[in-house]
């Protein structure tokens, strides 16, 4: 199986030979890969030498957690990448922004209202979590649209609280 | 005399005090909320009472009901630990009317130097230095702060009278920005400590912040027990304490003049029990009063690894009415101890606080190593308390060896289900400005990113390519295993159909 692997626009082709082989842009290397079940801590041996990390599933692809750095991927085989490229990955600008609660929470103030133009980097939604308040900002300009949340609500992780058009 | 003691806290620190009180073969006593019926704190303890609700103001902060448990179970004192009910005086007096003993100061000297503003009166008039700022002027309006701002000069620090731990606290740059952020820091005083009062003070640049350490008995001795250095901070909250401090370092005369004036700053409010005097200090090597902390603190095994001093058993013991056990001849600084504070926030998305359940967990072990933690594998991290799960504290002969250490102890340390800083601690292990203990109080919010420290470092991103294709890879194929299992009760078209309406 053959995957395009992409880390900030550079693209690193691997492809899966067997259970114990990889190829990576052309060198083959010998691996044992091991996870324990339903958890994202994964053990890899790389041609003998050991490492460990966490992967986690993100909003657009994968994060591995490796020796206290966080590497951002994008996984896709040939057929997913070639679709992609025909779209044309420029989606970004147009759609609207949902903010999404980043964790459980309190909310303690909503500075903006329906229907207003706010700039990037303008507070939308002060969160109380654990002790701290936490103030999630637009990162766009745009208009504030639904505003879902009030003070005083509990919110959980992931709760759409507003949207900015 | 007690032989029964009452822990009015939580987490990690709740822990350590049972901990104490079990070498002293005493009895504790647990509460908790209905969030903590699972911590580590109540299975530890010999006995547990239920509190209330989850939020802190329905548990953890009712004084009145924490003091009839104590009455009902037999116990004699109560520990408050740090935070909650550690720095109110009217729970301290409150205890000693109901006939128990206040494992910390007395009421008078929380309230002295409780009230921020008071204390840097009383402080200042017994010839010790602090800060410039609004000193003892009780509550002022906005309008009066506004008007003393350009007196004191920018930048300057809005910060809670009933303080601590950065909460109320807002850095002004100009008198234009000043009117929000005196809202925003009165509003989160009011949150925090429900008291919405603040004052002001000078904000000394390049300043580092080093604390003292001190033990004072019912006999009237007080004792030092060196510095601890805390500069390194994000939004006020500690990261990583050491002590010794790397700026004050063989510096025996600097040590012995901040360590009396500490001393001499605990008599002027006529101090009993553990507490700590927080010091600026600059470049020059100028030191200022900045508060005193009337309790025990989150970093003090730094100063247990170096004195080898347990300063919570001593806590009891003073409480008991002991006299202290050492002198201050007797109490000598050995070796370096480094804390990392290891906080459920994800370094990697601006340290926002993360909660779930703790699936998995290795602490770190070997030489040199101890980690206070009231987590464990299969406990809940809530959105109620701080976000403090554990604390990580390595000691080493010298500061290189206590730096290698830690380095090794954070590698080892897996916490899984929730995000922690862990990874924010390694790269500042690797900092150079780190290692050669070159960081001010600004250190971390201005001269240190996650992406650049990363920059530097041994570019794994092959190795994590593979991880994260093999990881995608098996997952596809486990989502194709599912669908054939199921084709004996039905085509497989027909579950395909199923399948992709339900994950549409």
């Amino acid at each position: 199986m053959k995957y395009v692997t992409t880390h900030e626009n550079r693209e690193i082709l691997i492809e899966i030979l067997d259970e114990h082989h990889v190829v990576v842009d052309g060198v083959t290397y010998e691996v044992d890969f091991e996870s324990v079940s339903g958890e994202p801590v994964h053990s890899l041996l790389v041609n003998s030498r050991s490492y460990e990390a966490n992967v986690y599933p993100s909003e657009d692809g994968w994060q591995v957690l490796l020796r206290g750095a966080l590497y951002s991927f994008q996984v896709e085989d040939e057929r997913e990448k070639r679709l992609r490229t025909s779209i044309g990955g420029r989606l970004g600008e147009h759609r609207e922004y949902h903010l999404k609660s980043p964790m459980p929470g309190l909310v303690v103030s909503v500075p903006v209202e329906d229907g207003q133009m706010v700039s990037i980097g303008e507070v939308l939604v002060i969160l109380e979590s654990m002790k701290m308040q936490n103030e999630l900002k637009s990162p766009r300009n745009g208009t504030v649209a639904r505003v879902r949340v009030k003070v005083g609500d509990s919110v959980e992780q992931r709760e759409t609280l507003l949207s900015v058009d | 005399m007690f032989n029964k003691v009452l822990i009015a806290n939580r987490g990690e620190i709740a822990v350590r005090i049972v901990r104490a009180c079990r070498e002293l073969g005493m009895q504790a006593v647990a509460v908790y909320s209905e969030a903590d019926r699972h911590a580590l704190h109540v299975r530890y303890a010999d006995e547990a009472y239920l509190l209330g609700p989850a939020p802190a103001r329905d548990s953890y902060l009712r004084g009145d009901k924490i003091i009839e448990i104590a009455k009902k179970s037999g116990a004699g004192a109560i520990h408050p630990g740090y935070g909650f009910l550690a720095e109110r005086a009217d729970f301290a007096q409150a205890c000693i009317e109901a006939g128990l003993a206040f494992i910390g100061p007395k009421p008078s000297s929380i309230m002295a130097m409780g009230d921020k503003a008071v204390a840097r009166k009383t402080v200042a008039a017994s010839g010790v230095p602090v800060v410039p700022g609004t000193e003892g002027e009780g509550s002022l309006s906005d309008e009066e702060l506004l008007a003393l701002a350009p007196k004191i000069g920018f930048p300057l620090l809005v910060k809670a009278t009933a303080g601590g731990g950065g909460k109320g606290m807002r850095e002004v740059q100009n008198l234009e920005e000043m009117p929000s952020l005196l809202n925003s820091a009165r509003r989160e005083a009011e949150a925090s400590f429900g008291d919405g009062n603040v004052y002001l003070e000078k904000l000394l640049e390049d300043a580092r912040h080093i604390e003292i350490q001190i033990l004072a008995d019912t006999a009237g001795n007080v004792v030092h027990l060196g510095e601890r250095e805390c500069s390194l901070q994000r939004r006020h909250q500690k990261l990583l304490e050491e002590s010794p401090s790397p700026f004050v370092g063989d510096d025996q005369d600097l040590r012995q003049r901040m360590g009396s004036v500490a001393v001499r700053a605990a008599q002027a409010v006529d101090y009993v029990n553990a507490g700590t005097i927080e010091f600026l200090v600059d470049k020059d090597k100028n030191f200022y009063f900045l508060e005193m902390n009337t309790r025990l603190q989150v970093e003090h095994p730094v100063t247990e690894m170096v004195t080898s001093v347990d300063i919570v058993k001593e806590q009891i013991r003073i409480a008991r009415g002991r006299q202290m056990r050492h002198t201050q001849e007797e109490i000598q600084l050995s070796g370096w101890a480094i804390e990392c504070r290891v906080n459920a926030e994800d370094p990697y998305n601006n340290f926002l606080p993360s909660t779930g359940l703790i699936s998995h967990m290795i602490l770190p072990t070997g030489p040199g190593v101890r980690v206070d933690t009231g987590v464990y594998p299969g406990f809940e991290v809530s959105p109620y308390y701080d976000s403090l799960i554990s604390k990580l504290i390595v000691s080493g002969e010298t500061r290189g060896e206590a730096i290698l250490r830690m380095r090794r102890a954070l590698e080892e340390y897996k916490i899984i289900g929730v995000r922690t800083n862990i990874p924010f601690h390694q790269l500042l292990m690797d900092s150079p400005r780190f290692i050669g203990g070159q960081y001010d109080t600004r250190f971390v919010e201005e001269r240190f990113s996650m992406e650049e420290a990363e920059e530097g470092k041994e570019n794994m991103t092959e190795i994590a390519a593979i991880l994260a294709t093999l990881v995608a890879h098996y997952q596809t194929q486990r989502a194709a295993q599912i669908i054939q299992r199921n084709e004996r009760d039905t085509s497989n078209w027909k579950w395909m159909g199923r399948w992709e309406r339900l994950h549409r």
